[in-house]
């Protein structure tokens, strides 16, 4: 199961390198997604995350405008906090945030926002905060192109 | 005097001992934190007690309690 998830990483890392000298959106880049984001979308999306990490407890995939796209609960409670989290992060120094990370005794919460896109994830402790940021870009970058959770 | 073998088994249950003994000591010293980052590659750590650090750590913990325990083992 690991080598079918690492291979799929492999082909879905490099092959969309391979394509992104075409593509019109740099990677890293906060720019909103080409077309609409679709809930099924998002869904694969966060599935995907999910499967990826294992160290992953939830999480859930917002739009720029704050909506819940995915969740991996109740819709509504993520997005108050998310939204809660977001707002005194980027009322911090004024400035809206590219990456959170907060950790804490009971677990640790990763939010990235890419793409015009926001994930958050909640995890276990000690989790390898470079790889999951890594992770959750890669899984909204491919979401704002519209192949997420796709094979390859 | 001991053999060889032992004197090499004995270093490398020792390295191994004080590799535990580190990651023992980093979880146990290890206190929470919030970090930002913007664009442009900037950054900013916030402790709990701070005045900003307190609301984060808030939403964390309601986020915590949402997600749950871990769905697999």
């Amino acid at each position: 199961m690991i080598q079918e998830i690492r291979a799929r990483d492999t082909a879905r890392y490099f092959g969309s390198d391979a394509q992104l000298g075409t593509g019109p959106v740099p990677a890293m880049t906060s720019s909103a997604p080409s077309a609409p984001v679709s809930g099924e979308a998002a869904e694969q999306a966060l599935e995907y995350l999910t499967e990826m990490s294992v160290d992953l407890r939830g999480g859930a995939i917002f739009d720029a405008g704050g909506a819940v796209l995915a969740s991996s609960g109740e819709a509504e409670r993520w997005g108050a906090a998310a939204t809660r989290l977001l707002a005194a992060a980027d009322g911090a120094e004024g400035e809206p945030v590219e990456q959170v990370h907060v950790a804490t005794e009971q677990g640790e919460i990763f939010a990235v926002r890419a793409e015009g896109l926001v994930a958050l994830a909640v995890t276990d402790r000690f989790t390898l905060a470079s790889l999951m940021a890594y992770d959750m870009r890669a899984v909204l970058r491919d979401l704002a192109r519209g192949n997420a959770g796709a094979e390859g | 005097m001991p053999k060889p073998h032992r004197v090499l088994l004995d270093r490398v249950s020792g390295y191994a001992d004080e590799a535990g003994a580190f990651i023992r000591r980093r979880r146990h010293n290890r206190r929470p934190f919030a970090r930002l980052y913007w664009s442009g590659g900037r950054s900013a750590e916030l402790g709990p007690d701070t005045e900003g650090g307190a609301e984060l750590f808030a939403a964390a913990g309601e986020l915590i309690e949402i997600a749950g325990k871990r769905p697999r083992g």
